[in-house]
């Protein structure tokens, strides 16, 4: 039977070093996406990463199990992000993401998709890098982590200690610019165009059948 | 009938959030049901959401690299924490045995040397001596058998000679056993010539798929360029022929009213 986040976490504080990795295990992938979408650099995204599981471990005798172990690994995640863009703005504006390769897309999991297809893709997704890099801080941590994390409205709040309202706001003005900025491209335009009554869950289904949602919470 | 401008009560903004992420703690149903009714009536608003539900879409497609692979790991925790669970192995089990077997016979020798060691083997018979003694003391620091004739020692050197040669006869048997069940680590297979072709046929494969990829992309960067041309063409094509048109029609009217002045002015009084 597979531990819960608590037991892993309590066995952890009593020294079972194997207990860490398997969260760790656990983990490490939305961290890591967590890091990339907001700060948009893959090595950077890797050491944040890193990071905060050198500090969640470092950290543990005082987690207090009052949160959640998954929103106590975030908020380490998201400060330690914030000081990785304090840092690059000192030095400049947040860079835009790294084009991703080509034949990534290939690997991906559209191993059937036609090559016009996968290019439409690879542009639709360098289309969203570029505008979620657009976006100011906030906006952009409040859109990951209810887009991608599927936290809740509170939990985000709890995270970016702001009150409830303030992250629908946010979401509303990021979801805007997000609209504006993605107006121009093209599978945008055949998106509103084929756009029906639906919910947003056919919606995605439809667009992108494969598309899982890799960071459980 | 439906609405051109927005005149929902409650607050429009956390409303169409509430209502696209469809969280019901953040949004009681009464709230939901006022919502809907309005949006069924709310161009703007229906809009809005529409418009939203797209972006959604498209963010749904953006994954981090790296995350594709499913093994992949970002890395792990120095020291005990990422403590490999693989047996301990002595660094000098990893070594191969004709390895180990050089490494002992030079520590034999260099043992040899430093002890400095002599061998010999005469008429006066068989004589070890070690330690850097002057040959004036050698008598007393050799440990020397010396014998004529049927020397003790001789029968010993026999019976080692007989054990040494069935111990490499006992080896010699068992080795193709053992070289069967374990092949070297690096044994590449019963027919590496197929798998090696395979693995070319793969490279060659990928190549072409990456070279169509490209083209694919270069075409149609090629075709946005070239739409974009043509709207710019036909914006200036536009705009000339808006000119020549106005300056015709400046012309024109000017003919025009000249040629009324000049009638008027003709007219007989």
């Amino acid at each position: 039977m597979t531990s819960t986040d608590e037991e892993l976490v309590a066995r952890s504080m009593r020294g079972d070093a194997d207990s860490f990795n398997q969260l760790i295990l656990r983990w490490e992938r939305p961290i890591y996406a967590l890091a990339y979408r907001t700060i948009g650099r893959e090595e950077d995204a890797r050491d944040v990463c890193q990071e905060t599981f050198l500090r969640a471990f470092r950290a543990l005798p005082r987690f207090r199990g009052q949160a959640k172990f998954s929103s106590w690994l975030y908020r380490i995640a998201l400060n330690l992000c914030r000081d990785w863009m304090r840092r690059e703005r000192r030095t400049g504006f947040v860079q835009p993401p790294e084009d991703g390769d080509l034949m990534d897309l290939v690997a991906a999991d559209h191993p059937s998709e036609s090559i016009e297809d996968l290019v439409a893709r690879r542009h639709q997704v360098q289309a969203v890098e570029r505008a979620m890099a657009r976006l100011p801080d906030e906006q952009r941590t409040a859109i990951v982590l209810k887009e991608y994390h599927g936290l809740t409205f509170q939990e985000i709040a709890d995270l970016m200690d702001c009150p409830l309202s303030t992250v629908k706001t946010r979401l509303y003005q990021g979801l805007s610019v997000l609209r504006r900025e993605l107006s121009d491209t093209p599978n945008q335009k055949a998106n509103t165009a084929g756009a029906g009554r639906e919910g947003p869950a056919l919606h995605l289904k439809a667009a992108f059948p494969g598309t899982r949602r890799e960071e459980p919470i | 009938m439906t609405e051109l401008r927005c005149h929902y009560s409650g607050d429009r903004e956390q409303a169409i959030v509430s209502y696209l992420y469809g969280e019901d703690a953040a949004f009681d149903s009464a709230e939901r049901v006022h919502f809907e009714e309005h949006l069924a009536t709310c161009n703007q608003c229906r809009r809005e959401v529409d418009a939203f539900n797209d972006v959604r879409v498209s963010l749904a497609g953006w994954s981090p690299p790296g995350l594709r692979s499913p093994d992949h790991n970002i890395g792990s925790l120095p020291g005990p924490v990422s403590g490999a669970t693989s047996p301990h192995v002595p660094w000098w089990r990893a070594m191969p045995a004709w390895a180990q077997a050089a490494a002992a016979l030079l520590c034999v020798g260099v043992a040899a040397g430093i002890a400095n060691l002599e061998v010999r083997y005469d008429a006066e018979g068989f004589r070890v001596r070690t330690g850097w003694l002057s040959s004036q003391s050698e008598g007393a620091a050799a440990a020397a058998v010396a014998g004529t004739g049927e020397a003790p020692w001789r029968a010993d050197l026999v019976a080692l000679e007989e054990r040494v040669r069935s111990d490499v006869r006992a080896t010699a048997m068992q080795a193709p056993a053992g070289t069967a069940a374990i092949p070297p680590a690096t044994s590449v297979g019963p027919d590496p010539l197929r798998r090696v072709r395979a693995l070319i046929e793969e490279s060659e494969r990928r190549q072409q798929r990456e070279l169509a990829l490209r083209l694919a992309e270069t075409v149609r960067e090629m075709n946005a360029q070239r739409q974009a041309d043509l709207v710019r063409i036909d914006r200036n094509i536009g705009l000339v022929q808006n000119t020549t048109g106005r300056e015709m029609m400046r012309q024109r009217s000017e003919m025009l009213n000249y040629l009324t002045v000049r009638t008027a002015s003709q007219r007989p009084q």
